[in-house]
Parts: structure tokens; C-alpha cells; sequence
């Protein structure tokens, strides 16, 4: 392991370790580590899609509980709730959604009396060729409900959403 | 060829003397040639480099490949992927675990009632029933198999560790139709896949 140098002086104290097989394992554990690093960093949203089952003919609705839905549209976004009848539209800004407004209006109904011990919600997304919805928005709509506090997200056809606006 | 003298010769002609240490100099030996390169700054680098390399290194990343045409939408979501079937979205095809299924423009060109991908349905009801019963046979890992009998009393699942009887990725472009995305999760659903992951890119 180690060898003392300087062999004409009996003093000499000097010790070098055999760095060799250090550095041979430090390049290879370095050329393994960067061909499988991994730069680009993958989350999940979790989302339960709502529709027919194997095992259902018909789409379950729950009349019991007022729902939370959000409808992504190519020029705003509709946030509802259903039984009380209850719409708010957030028109788009000039390029893009207003996601800030959308998260504020989120965030009032998390602490309305309806789902502060709820933590579903709905969303749906109507796109037609003439005014498509790029699946970035639905994501950033589960992403803005899921970071408020709505964890259990559910995706949606827009026929199929508890508060519907009538358009 | 005639012979000719040989030329500079390293540590001869050209001295080197910056990388040329004597160490024999004690016992009167003028001419010792050991040299001696300091390795201690590259060490350091290697062992700082291996380090970050480390702490970087993640194995979640190798559950979904790179595609073409696949740039995957941002969110600021934070949790990691588990294992499960994937569905790929680029800008031109649909595929299931690596295979192709359909084209973008023939799904939406398709106006069927039943609003559903038949050629992804087919595919993905073969795998949900093969899962369902790798569960009940218990051939899945102890902590998932324990991850679907808490579904099924309704405990909440700790992330990465959900039940994969129902459970499936999507890795769709962020540039994707919603129309798409609708009929994939009604398939996915109708062939029991309950849970779906959507794969994003952290912000």
C-alpha cells in the first residue's frame, strides 16, 4: 500500500500512497456516471380519467356533491361548479391564458366551505381544428389545481363535466 | 536512407526542468530522471466531478425514452415516475410501448361515435388484463401489491408507490391537440386503466 521514498536517509519519514487504482476507479465511475446521467428531470402529474369503464355503460354522475370543474377553451377558461350553477370566465391575455387569475380563482374555492376537506376537481378541454388546445394548457391547469391544494386531479370530456357552462 | 544523428531528445536537449525533479539529488546523483506530476488538482476535480455525478444520478429518467418530435410539456410538479406501460404522443404518431399504433392525422381524422382509438384499445386492454392478473397472482413487488390493497380500502398512495393495476404513463408533445389527449384517456379508461401518469418536464 505504501512505499517510503528517499532510501538513503534512514530518517525519512516520507510516504506515498499508490494513488493508481484510485484514479483507475475515479475515470471509470466517472465514464459510467456521465453516460447514463439523466440531464433532463421527469415528474408525474397523476390524473384519473373520468368516463366509462371496462365495466360501465354509462358515466357515473355524482349529484350528491357540488364539483369544482374547469373548462380550458382556445380564448379563456371556465371555472364552475355544479348544483349551484355558479360560472366565472377568465378571458385569455393577450398571448397566453391567464394561469395567474385562474390560480387566485382556484384558490378561493379551496377555502369556500365546499372543498376545504375536498381535494377533487375536474378539468376538460374543448378544442376544435378552428381553436385547438395544446395539451401544455391542460397540463398547466392540472399543475396550477394540483399545486393549490386539488390533488386528485380528473381529466374529462368536456360533455362530460359536472358544471357545464351553456355556451 | 542514410543513417543520420538523432534529433532532440526529451529531458536530453529540451530539459523540462519545470516537470524534472531530482529526487535522487540526496545521494549525489546528477543524473536522475524520475519525474513526478502533480496529480493532486486532478484528483480533486475527479472526486468533485464524481460527486455531483452522483447526487445527479437519477434512474427514473430510463423509464421513458427520448422520441423525435416529443418535447414534453412543464410543470412544476415534483413527482418521480414509477414503472408502467407508456404511451408515446409525437408530433406525428402514437405509440405503445415502442410500437406503432396510429398516426396523429388518421385519429383525428377519425369522427367515430365511440370516441376511442380501437388499434390502442386493443393493445392496451391485452395489457391491463395482464396486469390485473400479475397482481392477484402476486408477481409484482411486495410494496405494490401492499399499494393495491391499500387502493382498495381507499388509503391514499405514497408517491411512486401506486397500484399498477390500472396504471399507465402518458408521454405526450406539450404541442398535442386536447382532442387527442381526450381520446387517448377515454381509450386508456374504457380499457381499464384508471390512474394515469402524465410525464412532465420540471420547470
Amino acid at each position: 500500500m505504501s512505499a517510503a521514498i528517499g532510501t538513503g536517509d534512514k530518517k525519512s519519514v516520507n510516504v506515498e500512497l499508490n494513488i493508481i487504482p484510485f484514479i483507475d476507479l475515479m475515470s471509470c465511475l466517472t465514464c459510467f456516471l456521465l453516460i447514463t446521467a439523466v440531464w433532463v428531470n421527469i415528474a408525474q402529474l397523476n390524473i384519473q380519467p373520468k368516463g366509462k369503464t371496462r365495466d360501465q355503460a354509462q358515466v357515473q354522475q355524482d349529484d350528491e356533491h357540488v364539483t369544482l370543474s374547469v373548462l380550458v377553451q382556445s380564448d379563456k377558461i371556465w371555472v364552475g361548479l355544479s348544483r349551484v350553477n355558479e360560472f366565472q370566465e377568465i378571458p385569455k391575455k393577450a398571448d397566453d391564458q391567464d394561469w395567474d387569475k385562474l390560480e387566485s380563482t382556484l384558490k378561493d374555492h379551496k377555502a369556500s366551505a365546499f372543498f376545504t376537506d375536498r381535494a377533487d376537481i375536474e378539468i376538460a378541454a374543448e378544442s376544435t381544428t378552428a381553436a385547438p388546445v395544446k395539451y401544455q394548457d391542460i397540463i398547466h391547469a392540472m399543475d396550477l389545481a394540483v399545486k393549490v391544494g386539488f390533488i386528485d386531479v380528473g381529466l374529462s370530456d368536456p360533455q362530460g363535466l359536472a358544471a357545464r357552462p351553456s355556451l | 536512407m542514410p543513417v543520420q544523428s538523432a534529433g532532440p531528445r526529451l529531458y536530453k536537449s529540451i530539459k523540462f526542468k519545470h516537470l524534472v525533479r531530482e529526487v535522487g539529488s540526496a545521494t549525489g546523483g546528477g543524473r536522475a530522471t524520475n519525474i513526478s506530476l502533480n496529480l493532486t488538482p486532478f484528483v480533486d476535480m475527479m472526486t468533485i466531478l464524481v460527486t455531483f455525478l452522483l447526487m445527479v444520478f437519477s434512474a427514473t429518467g430510463q423509464l421513458i425514452q427520448a422520441q423525435k418530435g416529443l418535447d414534453l410539456p412543464i410543470a412544476t410538479a415534483r413527482e418521480t415516475l414509477q414503472q408502467a406501460p407508456v404511451i408515446i404522443v409525437t408530433k406525428s404518431e402514437i405509440t405503445y410501448q415502442g410500437q406503432l399504433v396510429a398516426t396523429i392525422e388518421s385519429v383525428l381524422r377519425d369522427d367515430s361515435p365511440t370516441f376511442k382509438i380501437d388499434a390502442l384499445f386493443e393493445r392496451l386492454d391485452a395489457a391491463a388484463k395482464k396486469i390485473k392478473e400479475d397482481v392477484v397472482m402476486g408477481r409484482q413487488p411486495k410494496d405494490l401489491v401492499k399499494a393495491c390493497e391499500d387502493a382498495k380500502a381507499n388509503i391514499r398512495p405514497q408517491p411512486g408507490k401506486i397500484c399498477p393495476d390500472g396504471l399507465a404513463i402518458l408521454q405526450a408533445d406539450e404541442s398535442t391537440d386536447a382532442r387527442l389527449i381526450n381520446k387517448i384517456v377515454n381509450t386508456a379508461k374504457a380499457a381499464g386503466f384508471d390512474n394515469l401518469l402524465f410525464a412532465v418536464q420540471n420547470k
